[in-house]
């Protein structure tokens, strides 16, 4: 997975503060929804300015005066007191919004610390809290806001701390799961083991993490303060002595503007609160999706769209594949969208699988052995693209057939064991259930007694036993998950299997035991397996034959025994010097310098060339293509060109 | 060899454990759950200890037991000689500063949104050992400079995405040098990095070890990680430390069957050398359901009839070399080397 994350990171850089805040202000929708607002809280400054007359000014009235239609003079005519309504809306928008803001300040402030304290303290505390917060949730907000307001009196301040402190609630629960999720961040563990103490932790870290989401639901909150101080002041429970656009809309509505067919007293404020709190919620919502880690959207989408010329032509240029050939890939060429255009993630690699052997694909993170994996299954997170090449198997070019056909091959025929297991199993379901399910979807004859009776006798293969089958994916440990993740995998008995570092996060012992059952497997049932991993150690103890990636490309191909003894890329000898062997402790370690090349920062000639040590002046300029070296072994290495001298 | 810089002492760390149904309806309290049992070891200044183990072995409890993070149940924890229990709140702050840990996930334990320069610095700030701005930006610069984070002032301004994963590491290990710690308690330091990047991060590690004298104890799960780096190893099942020594001793000569084992799950980088490995069956037990006598011996290939009965003390197989195995007591040079 990490070569798609590295694709698809440079454009959307993580979490950069002001990054954000102006991403979030770049769409559409927080644009639109700023400028909204902003021309709201201009009017209200500037009210004095604006306004044609002075609303508040006492006023003679004659029967004339009322309800007046839109003239020069009024431009939206006057209202049951002869008052200009226009004027009227514009110092409206100053009670409109005060009131919006300071009762948004109040939830946040409030709420924001409720949450907080609720979320970092947790325990008892937390649970008290966030109980009182519950309850809070569940009062009929604006049935107490109309008790409270009738008891306590039409004043502003009075309405202002009304919705302030019955709206917390929500913001509290907010911010205290994102709290709660900080405060297990390792980070977090790690300000703790140097000896910081709370309000440290709450300042450096906490505070900046939870802010943000916080400013968003703030903005979020003053459209729904608006709206209730709206409502409040339409039912009659306004301040008197004040002019808002609830206040205008309740006399017009009470002294016959709708009789009078006075349209102008009644859809002007009607539309200046639309306006408000449209404004506020676009650009909330568009902070909160730029802001909130969790409303990101991330899953493997199924079938990506394939841009390979659709022809069945490319199929003669596999002659040359052996008889034994599962599966032939050549020149696939895999692309990711970024706001700079396509970057190239897998360039022109080539290469076959045969049947029954262990091929070990390896290669530093992000140098394209994931994302060649999951374009053979056609399986690429979006933004991924095939633009070139084929995938061979059996007759078939994989990159021709249509998506229901694809889903056909795909899991039966050519299956795969991801990383991390426990994603890739349903956690609501048991998982003999899951396996079960599998065998049914792609064997229709079996019945449910007969995929039910397989996928039993297959947790047993797999060393899970019979007795787990109606268990849950989180009560198995890691490497149980793992065998599950491979029952799974092996369902329906596929010609290849392919394992994107199957034993990564797993101790040494189960991983030993992982790679037993899947060579066991494999040698069982006659299955070609690709095993992706960084681990030579797993490569020279399982693989049969080795692809060394590098930067996208195919550096180095040789059999294992080969590879190990003898390599020629000096891509795989710095990798071989870099890895430990425990049967020479003596000998002394050397990393790589540097990393690998990001998508959008590929080096020109050999990928390799600002990292070898053997660069030459050829190597800046030309891609070296994959040499033949004999006996199916291949570099892309200008120095073992066979020509030269 | 010189005084230790830490010295755990038959340290027990037991929590509650959960109560079952049973447990309530006979008001019995919840059966403690011994993540730590009776370990001792000690750390000197220059030296490199692996910690090794599977999960659950109890290798992070014993990291967190050093941080001062844990108090034990039983036993001691003495840092520089004095013992972390006795200690004031004060001199505990002060006395933390020695010892600093660095983490497994680079990824994940520097925060997002703090510059390189900040991260670094963080340390200093909140034990306030400098004074002035000056001297904490001086500190900042040589750490990274220690660290290998050079030109240091290429990445003071960086934010943590900017970084690989090799580099944020290395920032780690800055700001864990920050305060000049005389312990350095490193958890899987390089099992989230490439390989190519390992051997650099270790290679520091080492040189930190020898030329600054620091103490450093490693805690990994991968025998291969530590062998060419660490002077002594100690291999840990189910909470015990089930065998100690010099690090080429237990290589070359594990006396204990769990480490036989896991010395030959260790994948080779050589396809000539393959052979069949002594994996063991099965996971290791939950530790609130400790098997009784030896507690490896449900999983262990040459278990006998008093493994099942007799809890077995570290025995001594050599120089400096102990196993917790009855089949090494039986050996000439055994003897209970707690005494």
């Amino acid at each position: 997975m990490t070569a798609v994350v590295q694709a698809t990171a440079p454009p959307t850089a993580p979490i950069a503060g002001t990054r954000r805040w102006r991403a979030a202000l770049r769409r559409p929708m927080g644009l639109i929804g700023g400028g909204m607002l902003l021309v709201a809280v201009l009017t209200a400054i500037a009210a004095p300015l604006l306004a044609p007359y002075d609303p508040y000014a006492p006023v003679r009235v004659t029967i004339f005066d009322i309800f007046q239609a839109p003239s020069a003079a009024h431009p939206l005519g006057t209202d049951d007191g002869g008052k200009d309504v226009l004027s009227s809306l514009i110092y409206g928008a100053r009670v409109s919004l005060i009131v919006g803001f300071s009762a948004a300040t109040i939830t946040t402030v409030v709420g924001g610390l409720i949450g907080i304290v609720a979320g970092y303290r947790g325990g008892r505390i937390g649970i008290g809290l966030m109980s009182i917060t519950d309850f809070f949730l569940v009062i009929p907000e604006i049935a107490l806001q109309i008790v409270i307001v009738a008891i306590a009196g039409q004043s502003l301040v009075n309405i202002i701390l009304v919705i302030g402190l019955l709206g917390w609630a929500t913001t509290a629960r907010l911010v205290r799961s994102q709290t709660l999720s900080v405060r297990e961040r390792k980070f977090v563990h790690r300000a703790r083991a140097i000896g910081a103490r709370d309000a440290h932790i709450l300042r450096r870290h906490v505070v900046p993490a939870v802010l943000p989401l916080m400013i968003a639901n703030t903005v979020l909150v003053i459209s729904l303060a608006i709206l209730s101080e709206s409502t409040l002041a339409f039912i009659g429970l306004g301040d008197p002595t004040v002019i808002s656009w609830g206040q205008m809309l309740n006399f017009a509505f009470n002294r016959g503007a709708i009789s009078a067919g006075a349209w102008w007293a009644l859809i002007p404020p009607g539309l200046a609160i639309v306006w408000v709190v449209l404004g506020t919620t676009l650009l909330g919502t568009a902070l909160e999706d730029a802001l909130n880690p969790r409303l990101k959207r991330h899953h493997l989408e199924k079938d990506r769209s394939v841009a390979v010329p659709r022809s069945r032509l490319p199929l003669e240029r596999h002659v040359g594949g052996t008889p034994s050939t599962v599966l032939a890939v050549r020149d696939l060429a895999i692309e990711f969208d970024s706001p700079s255009g396509p970057l190239r993630a897998v360039d022109g690699v080539s290469f076959d699988l045969r049947r029954g052997e262990t091929l070990g694909l390896v290669g530093e993170s992000g140098c394209g052995k994931t994302t060649t994996i999951l374009g053979l299954l056609r399986l690429l997170p979006p933004g991924g693209r095939i633009v070139g090449g084929s995938v061979r198997y059996g007759d078939d070019d994989l990159l021709q057939l249509d998506s229901a056909e694809m889903r056909e091959v795909r899991w039966s025929r050519l299956s795969l064991v991801f990383q991390g297991a426990m994603n890739a199993l349903n956690p609501v379901r048991p998982v003999g259930d899951q396996v079960a399910e599998a065998i049914r979807v792609h064997e229709r004859g079996i019945g449910r007694r007969g995929a039910s009776r397989r996928a039993g006798e297959l947790l047993e293969r797999v060393g899970i036993g019979r007795g787990r089958y109606g268990d849950y994916p989180h009560t198995y440990s890691g490497g149980m998950r793992q065998r599950a993740m491979i029952a799974l995998a092996l369902a329906c008995r596929p010609d290849v299997v392919m394992a994107d570092e199957p034993t990564t996060a797993l101790d040494v012992m189960i991983q030993a035991q992982i790679l037993e059952l899947l060579a066991e497997l494999g040698r069982e049932m006659g299955m070609s397996v690709i095993l992706v991993t960084h681990d030579l150690g797993v490569v020279a103890q399982t693989c049969d034959r080795v692809v060394v990636m590098y930067g996208g490309r195919v550096a180095e191909e040789a059999d294992a025994a080969r590879l190990f003894a003898d390599p020629q890329h000096p891509y795989t000898q710095r990798l071989l010097a870099s890895f430990p062997d425990i049967a020479h402790p003596e000998r002394r370690l050397q990393g790589i310098p540097g990393s690998p090349p990001r998508l959008d920062d590929m080096p020109t000639g050999c990928p390799f060339h600002p990292r070898c040590p053997l660069a030459f002046e050829r190597c800046p300029t030309e891609v070296p293509p994959p040499f033949d070296l004999g006996d199916g072994r291949r570099a892309a290495c200008f120095l073992v060109e066979p020509d030269r001298g | 060899m010189a005084e230790p810089v830490a010295v755990v002492r038959d340290v027990e760390v037991a929590f509650a454990g959960r109560r079952s149904l049973l447990d309530v309806l006979r008001f019995r309290p919840a059966p403690p759950i011994r993540a730590v049992d009776s370990v001792s070891f000690a750390v000197a200044p220059g030296e490199v200890l692996a910690i090794v183990g599977e999960s659950g072995s109890g290798k992070t409890t014993t990291a967190n037991l050093l941080l001062g993070l844990l108090p034990p149940s039983a036993g001691h924890v003495e840092l520089d000689g004095r013992d972390v229990a006795r200690l004031g709140r004060r001199e505990l702050a002060r006395l933390r500063r020695s010892v600093q840990m660095i983490f497994q996930d680079p990824y994940e334990s520097l925060n997002p949104r703090m510059r390189v320069a900040d991260v670094v610095a963080e340390p200093l700030r909140v034990h306030r050992v400098l004074g002035s701005d000056a001297e904490v930006r001086e500190r900042v610069r040589e750490a990274l400079g220690e660290a290998g984070m050079t030109p240091v002032d290429a990445y003071l301004h960086r934010l943590p995405f900017e970084l690989s994963g090799g580099q944020r590491q290395r920032v780690a290990i800055a700001a864990a040098l920050a305060l000049r710690p005389k312990l350095l308690v490193a958890d899987e330091p390089v099992s989230m990095l490439d390989v190519s990047i390992r051997a650099d991060i270790l290679n520091l590690l080492r040189a930190l070890a020898d030329e600054h004298d620091i103490a450093v104890v490693m805690i990994t799960h991968d025998l291969s990680t530590v062998a060419a780096y660490a002077d002594r190893i100690a291999v840990m099942y189910l909470g015990r430390i089930v065998e100690q020594g010099e690090a080429r001793a237990v290589l070359s000569d594990p006396q204990h069957p769990y480490t036989r084992a896991l010395r030959s799950v260790v994948p080779v980088p050589d396809p000539a050398a393959r052979r069949v490995p002594q994996v063991l069956s099965g996971e290791m037990p939950d530790p609130s359901r400790i098997p009784s006598g030896c507690r490896f011996h449900p999983r262990c290939p040459l278990a006998f009839d008093r493994c099942r009965v007799e809890d077995p003390p570290l025995f001594e197989a050599g120089p400096g070399h102990a196993a917790a195995c009855l089949l090494v007591e039986g050996a000439p040079a055994a003897k209970d080397v707690r005494d």
